[in-house]
């Protein structure tokens, strides 16, 4: 078991683009051990990214299983290496927060449904299509592969009614 | 006797008609005292900037010197002024793992939309955390829409604010709905 510290912004790594995984051998396996490990040790974690404890690869580990909004439609847990959002489709509006960005929420566009190619911890090629919570999760995830962050994505500052005049 | 806080809190409001340069022309005066903008809220209401700012700045200070830096700005712009200092319990980090819900309040404008509504949450001991209203519609159909944000204690459940609204509903004419809110954490 080792459970590594959720780095918090500002720490520079978050906002560091994350380098694609060229050779899949033990260090990769220690690293999927330790996000794995990381995430079933935060409190109602669903997914922890390699740059969320300091490792700069495109690396993450994502399970909705055990949360009220996945238990019904989800992959079970997915160790992704390289992975990639090959389709998208829908858009649905979600308050999200981060564990690397405490105290915080926002309003999150994403896609309701995602078809992500990845590579397994044995080398072979997965392609899955989430919906739901499970494809917020891992768009969330996936954009922390980028450097990207919530704060980076929230679309309303006020919960409240359109207010352009002009509907064109 | 409990010890004095290192830092002193003051609610700051300033409203006045909008125009460019207001937030600029007011945090000119906070960043020059060294004040902190702890937590804030601005918005357009109508023609009107209104602007509520939690300032926080270290022992010694004083309201005085808050209020005489903001005023001549806010003078300037046109802008009222209000200072109140916050005890130190006001000022606690509100913290919750309650459900958070929105509730949608639509329908043609009538009096007491906004008392009838919150009358019922209040007495069910809901907590409003943000809300905004608005007057839609046409001169000949005004329509009114009120938008809360509120945290249900423990044991409320957002079917049984539905329910709780429900007579409200039929008795007002208005449409009113309850959406779940709760942010997730990644």
């Amino acid at each position: 078991m080792a459970v590594q510290p959720i780095l918090k912004y500002p720490h520079p790594v978050l906002k560091k683009l994350c380098k694609r995984v060229e050779v899949i051998d033990q260090c990769i396996a220690g690293l999927i051990r330790d996000l794995v490990d990381t995430m079933h040790a935060g409190p109602g974690s669903v997914g922890v990214a390699a740059s969320q404890i300091g490792v700069t690869l495109r690396v993450c580990v994502v399970d909705v299983s055990k949360n009220r909004l996945g238990k019904e439609n989800n992959h079970g847990l997915l160790c992704m290496i390289n992975p990639e959002i090959i389709a998208r489709s829908g858009l649905a509006v979600m308050r999200e927060g981060c564990m690397s960005v405490p105290d915080y929420t926002g309003d999150v566009d994403r896609a309701t449904e995602v078809t992500v190619r990845f590579s397994e911890s044995d080398g072979s090629s997965r392609e899955i299509t989430a919906s739901g919570f499970e494809a917020v999760a891992l768009q969330h995830e996936m954009d922390h592969l980028d450097g990207v962050l919530f704060l980076d994505r929230i679309v309303s500052i006020k919960t409240g009614l359109f207010r352009r005049k002009n509907y064109s | 006797m409990t010890p004095q806080p290192e830092t002193l809190h003051y609610a700051v409001s300033v409203v006045g008609k909008d125009r460019p340069g207001i937030v600029a022309g007011i945090t000119e005066g906070l960043f020059r005292l060294g004040c902190n903008l702890a937590d804030s809220s601005c918005t357009m209401l109508a023609g009107e900037f209104a602007m509520i700012l939690i300032v926080s700045h270290q022992r010694p200070f004083s309201k005085a010197r808050l209020f005489d830096e903001l005023k001549p700005a806010c003078d300037a712009l046109g802008m009222s002024l209000a200072v109140r200092t916050l005890h130190a319990d006001e000022i606690i980090r509100q913290e919750t793992d309650s459900e958070i819900c929105i509730i949608s309040v639509y329908g043609a404008d009538q009096p007491g939309i906004v008392y009838r509504v919150t009358r019922e949450l209040a007495g069910r001991n809901i907590n409003i955390m943000d809300l905004n209203t608005k007057l839609i519609g046409t001169p000949q159909e005004p329509v009114y829409v009120l938008m809360l944000e509120v945290a249900l204690p423990q044991g409320e459940t957002p079917e049984g604010v539905e329910k709780l609204l429900e007579k409200l509903k039929k008795e007002l004419n208005v449409e009113i709905g309850v959406r779940v809110v709760t942010p997730v954490a990644f």
